[in-house]
Formats: structure tokens, sequence, C-alpha cells
């Protein structure tokens, strides 16, 4: 636990430091953080990461759930094949894929940006979003649609009401397992981007190499504490629902 | 009572396997037809080709005359009872139970009050806003049946609905379910693999193996009657033996002549090679010498109401199992009496369908 928090800690403290060095405490100051939020820079690849992250997840998330209810209709060996190319592109490392696209969209022509990056993390996201859906269409799904329509309800009235309504556990855990996957990547977004578009990890490597300043410590101790306090909120509303429901029985 | 639901020549293969080969069957209107059978032999896939969710390869389904084979599942005035209840997870038990009036944009007075009407007929009143992992399973099963009913379907198909419940339970629907099936005065196409469910509920019990209807008849007509060493093999206990006809209606097995109600009339001719049904409580213990035949008693079980023996007889191979309300001992010679209604003389299986059916140890 040490050795996972402090390196974090030291970050946090150095971010507020005055002075530039790393090894020198020159007194409390927020002006690194006031450089970042001037930094069209910076500003910039934070949006671009975010933007690209909720993009590549709604479009991966829609691909793969329709992708998982395709293979539903499949028999059991087409399914299986299907799912062991699914998790190739899992297993495969990153400089592959990222190497492949760029390859991909040299060959095409297209020109690398924005699109190019987004339309690489959307791909590279779908095979999680149809592992973490699949298991929710089974037997039982099957059985709920089938008790839906034999209720009456036409095709379309069964699967809104019925079978969506099971599967969104996965779909959403499979939309947040993309959102930061895309967030997390650097090699894929390094292959496939063109020059002057930055996400927050290109910009950092870039930097890195021209000597690290301290507002990137201001940016990554920000996203430390979202991602804290997401955590936190998550946690406790789930205490609640946990609590509300042991207490319901009794009425 | 006219007829409600008609197959005919129903045939249906999954993957090279055949499910069904060529049911005919037809239910009259507010009848409680029990399809019975052990797993495998084609009972669900014939409820689901009633229910629309299955397409027979061959063969027609009509409904009060109208051919309904292509019609969909949504389209049909059937609902089914699911063998695991198939409620809907996310939805309270009101919401359950109003879903086919909600489907089918009933005013939200209307489906309040027949929810509630379905609730008080299952004894559920006032569970409208309970969830369904709160329901135990007698009370998920009510809710099924509930939610199935509520739209007022002309025939309600069960699958194994009491399948899932605890032996006490099971008895308590038996019950609960022919009161329901008479104050909706519906038909009722019921499906199980227990011989007793069935003989206890139905008007008519249709009896198949490996997809073909092995007997139909009323549950009494099953029971002292079966067609087949299958059917009596499966209903209920009974001592299913090799014989000959060795004269007009004179049966001879296992070295005895018994006399029996079977002769040339009814397809039994002398030199006849039958199988014998002889249910066990129709084995009349006497003084020994005094009856048809002897044997030793060789083990005896005492199963509640009654002791259930083994006898060897001593004139050949065979041990027969008596059931007997007195108490006697384990090395105990004695008579045996049957009277010869109560041999059923059946025709030599054709095929392994009409076979007992090995067990499996």
């Amino acid at each position: 636990m040490l050795f996972l928090y402090l390196p974090i800690l030291t970050l946090i403290v150095l971010s507020f430091n005055e002075t530039k060095s790393m090894s020198v405490w020159g007194g409390f100051s927020l002006k690194w953080y006031e450089e970042l939020f001037h930094s069209r820079l910076m500003m910039g690849a934070i949006v671009n990461t975010f933007s690209i992250a909720i993009l590549a997840a709604l479009i991966a998330t829609v691909v793969g759930t329709m992708a998982v209810l395709g293979m539903a209709a499949m028999k059991p060996r087409t399914q299986n094949i299907l799912l062991g190319f699914n998790n190739i592109p899992m297993l495969n490392a990153d400089i592959v894929t990222g190497i492949a696209l760029m390859l991909f969209f040299l060959m095409l022509g297209a020109p690398r940006g924005y699109m190019t990056i987004l339309f690489s993390h959307a791909t590279f996201c779908i095979p999680y979003v149809i592992l973490s859906v699949r298991p929710r269409v089974n037997k039982n799904t099957d059985r709920l649609f089938e008790a839906a329509l034999d209720l009456g309800a036409s095709e379309r009235y069964a699967f809104r009401k019925i079978v969506l309504p099971e599967l969104k556990p996965g779909i959403m855990s499979g939309f947040l397992l993309s959102f930061t996957m895309s967030v997390d990547d650097f090699i894929i977004t390094y292959f496939t981007r063109g020059a002057g578009i930055n996400t927050i990890s290109t910009l950092i490597y870039s930097e890195v190499k021209i000597g690290i300043r301290p507002s990137l410590f201001a940016l990554s101790s920000i996203i430390f504490v979202v991602a804290l306090v997401v955590l936190l909120a998550v946690n406790i509303r789930n205490d609640r629902i946990e609590k509300a429901e042991m207490i319901r029985p009794a009425l | 009572m006219g007829e409600l639901i008609r197959l005919e020549g129903i045939v249906k293969s999954f993957d090279d396997t055949n499910v069904l080969n060529g049911i005919d069957l037809s239910v009259d209107e507010n009848e409680f037809v029990t399809l019975l059978g052990p797993s495998g032999c084609g009972k669900t896939t014939t409820l689901r080709i009633i229910a629309g969710f299955e397409k027979p390869d061959q063969g027609r389904v009509y409904f009060e005359g109208k051919d309904i084979t292509d019609l969909p599942a949504n389209q049909r005035p059937v609902n089914t009872v699911f063998q695991n209840y198939a409620l809907f997870p996310h939805m309270t038990v009101g919401e359950n139970i109003a879903f086919s009036l909600r489907v089918r944009n009933k005013s939200e007075d209307e489906i309040k009050k027949k929810v509630a009407d379905a609730l008080k007929l299952v004894n559920l009143k006032g569970f409208e806003n309970r969830r369904i992992d709160q329901l135990s399973g007698g009370q998920q099963q009510r809710i099924a049946m509930a939610r199935a009913i509520v739209n007022e379907p002309r025939v309600l198909l069960l699958d194994e609905p009491l399948g899932a419940l605890d032996l006490k339970l099971r008895q308590e629907m038996e019950y609960e379910l022919v009161r329901l099936k008479k104050e909706l005065g519906i038909t009722f196409i019921y499906i199980t693999h227990d011989q007793e469910e069935a003989l206890t509920m139905s008007d008519k019990v249709v009896v198949m193996n490996e997809g073909y209807i092995q007997q139909e008849g009323t549950p009494q007509e099953i029971y002292d009657e079966p067609v087949n060493a299958f059917v009596a093999d499966f209903i209920g206990d009974s001592n299913i033996v090799s014989g000959e006809m060795v004269d007009e209606k004179v049966v001879r097995i296992d070295g005895v002549d018994y006399p029996c109600i079977d002769g040339t009339k009814e397809g039994f001719p002398p030199r006849r090679r039958v199988d014998v049904v002889i249910r066990p409580e129709d084995i009349d213990i006497v003084p020994y010498g005094e009856g048809l035949w002897n044997g030793t008693i060789v083990s005896k079980l005492f199963i509640g109401v009654h002791y259930e023996m083994l006898v060897q007889s001593e004139h050949g191979k065979i041990e027969w199992l008596l059931q007997n309300y007195d108490q006697h001992d384990v090395g105990e010679k004695i008579g045996m009496y049957v009277d010869p209604e109560n041999i059923q003389i059946m025709h030599k299986p054709k095929s392994e369908a009409e076979s007992a059916m090995e067990l499996d140890i």
C-alpha cells in the first residue's frame, strides 16, 4: 500500500510546490494549477482525451451489444469461434494493434487525427463490451423474452421493456470499462494520432522529452482526486442501497 | 364442450434429432389435459408448438377450427406458466401482472383493478409492490399464474409449474390449480413427468414417450388399462411380466395358468406371446396353497400407509412386488390370488418407445 500511494502523495505535494525543482520545497503555491488552466495545449489534450473516451465508449457499447445479440441467434459452435476471435485483440500486445491500425490508415490514405484515434479506440474497446454484455444474454433472457411475447408484447416492445433492462448492468460495465481503457491508452493513440493532436498521455510523453513541467503534476493530481471522489460516491451509494434492501423485507 | 385445439400430424426435429414423430391430439373446451412423460419425450416441445414458440416441420395446429400454425406467439389466445416462472426480475409483482394489460393499452384504473383481482384469486392480496426476489418459490409460482390469467386467455399452458416446489407445497398447489381451473372456467394444458400430479388433477392424461403418444385416456383408464409396458411402468408401480395365452381367456405366466378376461375377441388368441401387468396392490395374500400360486417373502419395506414386499415365486423365477396393509414376515410362505379383472394383457412392445424404461443405476 505504501509503495502504491507514496508516489501519488509525492506527486500531489509537488504539484503545490512554488519552485520547479523536484527536490526543493519552495513554498505552497497554486501557480501550476493556474498554468494548467491557461495552457491551450493542455486543456486541448484534456478535452480530446475525455471526448474521445466518451464517444469511443458509446460507439463500442452500441456495436458490442448489437454483436452480442447477433451472436445469440447463431449456433453454439459459431458463437465459440467468434468468441475466440473476440479474445485475440485483448491478448494481443497494444503495440501490435497500434502499428497495425497505423498501417491500415496509411493504406487507406486517411488523414490521421481525431477521427482515427476515435475509430481505433472504439475498435479496441468492442471486445471488452462483448465480454461484459455476453454473460447477460443467456437462457434466462431467452425465457423472459418468450414470456413477454406470450403475454402479447411485440418483439420490439419485449426487447425494450424486458431484454434491455436485463442487459443494462452488462452494458453499463462495458461502457465504463471502455471509457477507462480509452483514457488510459497511450500506445495505440501514439501510433494513430496525427501531428498537432494530443491526448493527456501523448502530451505527457512529449513533455517528458523536453523536461516535465509541474503543471502536469497538477493535472495528474486532479485526475487522481476526481477518480477517488467518484469511487467513494459509488461505494457510499451502494452501501445505502444495500441497507435499504436489508430493511425492506422486514416491512 | 366443443373441440378447442387440435394438433394434426405434428413432426419436429432439432439438428437431426427427432423430437416429435407425428402427434395427433385434440383438446376440448374447458378440459384439463396433462401431457405426461419422462424428460425428452417431446411434451415440452408439443407445448411450445401450441404456444407458438416453435414451428412444426410438418403438421398443423388448429384453434377452434382455424389454422394457427403460422400465427406468432404474441397473437395467440393462450398464455403460459413457465417452468421457472420467467417473472421479470426488474419489475414489481404488480408490474409483472400488469404487463399483458399494458401491452394492450388498457386504462390505469382497469389495470389496477384487474391486478388486484388476479392477486386475490391466487391468495396473494396486497402483494402489488413486492419485489420478485422477496418472494418464496410458492409465491413466485402464484404470481406467474396471476400474470398468465389476468388477460383471460382461452387456454392456459403450464410447463411443469410445480417442479421446483417441495412435496407439501406441491400437493397444496395441486388443489389450488384445480380450484383455479374451476373458477376461471378455461382450458388447462399441463405438462409434468410426475404421474401422481397427472392422475390427481386431469380430465385426460396423454402419456408420451420418444416423440409418440403412447396412450390417451382418463386417469382411471390409463392406470387400470395401460396399453403397453411403457405406460404400465411409467404410471405407478407394477409387475410387468412375460406370458403366453394358452387358451381362451387363460394366460400362462412363469409356469402358472391364470384366468383373465381377454381373449381372441380382444386381439389375444391362444399361443400369442404377451406382456402382462398386475398392479402390486391387486395381489391378495391368502394362506399357503389356497391361492393361484405360492411364494416366499424375501424382503419387506414399510412405506407409510402399506407394506411393500418382494415375493419369490416357487413355480418359476419371477419375484413379485406386493403391496398389502397386513404385516407378514420375511421368510413366510404365502399363497397369492389375483382377480381375473386385474390381469391386464398387453401386446409385446413393437418398438423401444413402447418398452418399459431401463433404469440407469
